[in-house]
């Protein structure tokens, strides 16, 4: 079977882009990666963008951007798993190229969140949770995080300044990041006192709204000669409960430890062998659950391990040295494309912003709200 | 689409979600799910029942939400919590607290209540919600 590697990477930083519509920017993230690759054309287009409806009503997306960008007559298809979207999108060019059907396969990830005013962005955020049962009672994505962070205060006895040390430590990290959105550093003791958007969630445990791109190309490894970034060893993904709060423990995400165990099997992975991870904190409690899900963490232990330094750039595996969704941003159904940039450029020693020297393993983690889905790629060195 | 924009046989659909709180059990595993789906979703098995669950709960978390999303943002802040009863979480919205009453582990009862209006539709919506169980006096002080 063919070998997929990531041969060229496009990622604007996340930003309020007024100037810029949604496909100029698609655009943009795209000709980036192709001029890396040193390819004119690919044979698939697969784009990724959760909001494109609401934000320009465009649909047939991937065909239109296509056109856009002057790949017409290439095969196309859109992807979408809510804030997952990225990593499915790259779930799908990797079987395209396993499965022989496509050699060069360009992947674009793209929304605009400042297109509207925050209230209508936090409308269709919501849409994130299951509809059926949380449209009516305005219970939007920030709330649900609200619960849940409640719940593990008080199940563990955590105060709330211990969980502050995460955002701080995303925003240490975007600070050095090019394309990063928030690249200033905070004091942990300015979030509890940042404006309550859910309580107890403020301001800076949640991510920045922002516009972004960010585009790969992925080939077969027999095509790409030996070039590329990084490869392609294996994705996985599994459906979990719609509502965290039907799953016996509303604090595991249930579908990433299932996700996590079906790469196990299909790798023989130790989470050991990992030097650098990028993971899914759309909220400080988001990052908690999914530390303690994988185990990286024993439960109730994830703020306080982050608080005492356990995972600083300097400790295996380093979490988010992009920033996260906290601080380099999460431009929804673009954020995943971003992550596995970001990553490939890590393996291949050319990131920009904190850099590790000879990572060989990188994993990568999104999660639809809180579990309705999620998903893991895994990258090695070429 | 927003619930603002739900046509009306959609807001029909759901009235036994929204007006009355009526779960699925799994004459299988026993489990209760909320909404009732198709199919059990802790076994899978398409033997279920529909039972209502009218029933004071105790409240296990809560958030305070100020940034409303879309239209709602006038009615914020929105008080939300998770419900307990029987062992079936429900994520519903609380009433008639105030936020420095609000305590996890309080017994809480539903309630229907008027939600909003939609003037163009001429439908006014109403749901379930919770509020705070009154203690008698006497209780209060023994
Ligand atoms: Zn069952």
């Amino acid at each position: 079977m063919s070998n997929a590697v990531v041969t060229g990477t496009g990622i604007l930083r996340v930003r309020r882009q007024y100037s810029k519509s949604l496909k100029d920017l698609a655009a943009e993230a795209a000709f980036k990666a192709l001029d890396e690759s040193g390819l004119d054309s690919v044979d698939y287009v697969v784009v990724s963008s959760s909001l494109s409806y609401t934000e320009i009503g465009q649909l047939g997306l991937s065909g239109h951007i296509s056109n856009y960008i002057g790949l017409t007559g290439v095969r196309s298809i859109a992807v979408e798993d809510g804030e997952a979207s990225g990593l499915a999108a790259v779930e799908v060019a990797t079987y395209l190229i396993k499965s022989g059907v496509a050699d060069n396969v360009l992947v674009i990830g793209v929304d605009k969140l400042t297109e509207f005013t925050s209230g209508r962005v936090y409308e269709d955020l919501q849409k994130i949770n299951d509809s059926e049962l949380f449209l009516l009672h305005k219970i939007g994505h920030a709330g649900m995080a609200g619960l849940l962070m409640r719940m593990y205060m008080n199940r563990y006895n955590i105060p709330r300044d211990e969980l502050s040390y995460w955002p701080a430590l995303m925003h240490s990290y975007a600070k050095e990041n090019p394309n990063a959105m928030l690249r200033f550093a905070i004091d942990p003791l300015a979030v509890k006192k940042s404006l309550s958007i859910a309580d107890p969630i403020t301001l800076l445990d949640s991510f920045p709204l922002g516009d972004g791109a960010a585009a790969l190309v992925i080939s077969n490894s027999e095509v790409s000669r030996g070039e590329g970034l990084a490869k392609i060893k294996a994705c996985a993904s599994s459906t979990g409960f719609t509502n965290p709060f039907s799953q016996d423990d509303p604090l595991k995400i249930g579908s990433l430890i299932s996700a996590y165990q079906k790469l196990i099997e299909m790798t023989g992975l130790k989470i050991s062998d990992i030097d650098v991870m990028e993971i899914h904190d759309s909220f400080t409690i988001t990052a908690m659950m999914i530390l303690e899900s994988l185990g990286l963490s024993k439960e109730g232990e994830a703020a306080k391990d982050v608080a005492n330094g356990k995972y600083s750039k300097d400790s295996r595996p380093a979490i988010n040295l992009s920033g996260g969704l906290k601080a380099r941003g999460h431009p929804i159904g673009a954020t995943g494309v971003y992550m596995i940039a970001e990553l490939s450029r890590q393996l291949g020693g050319v990131f920009e912003g904190v850099s590790l020297n000879n990572a060989s393993k990188a994993l990568a983690i999104q999660i639809n709200g809180f579990g309705s889905s999620s998903r893991l790629v895994l990258l090695e060195r070429r | 689409m927003t619930v603002e924009d739900l046509s009306v046989p959609a807001h029909w659909r759901r009235r036994l979600t929204y007006y009355r709180l009526v779960a699925g059990r799994c004459k299988k595993c026993g489990r209760l799910h909320y909404p009732p789906a198709p199919a059990c979703p802790y076994c899978g098995s398409k033997d279920l029942e529909l039972i209502e669950i009218n029933n004071k709960g105790k409240l296990e978390t809560y958030t305070i939400i100020y940034s409303a999303p879309g239209k709602s943002r006038g009615r914020a802040p929105i008080i939300v919590g998770v419900v307990n009863i029987e062992g079936l979480r429900i994520v519903s919205e609380l009433t008639d607290i105030e936020p420095e009453e609000l305590k996890t582990g309080i017994d809480v009862e539903p309630v229907l209540r008027r939600m909003d209006e939609d003037t163009n539709k001429g439908i006014i919506r109403y749901a379930i919600k919770f509020r705070p169980v009154l203690v008698p006096k006497s209780e209060e002080r023994g």
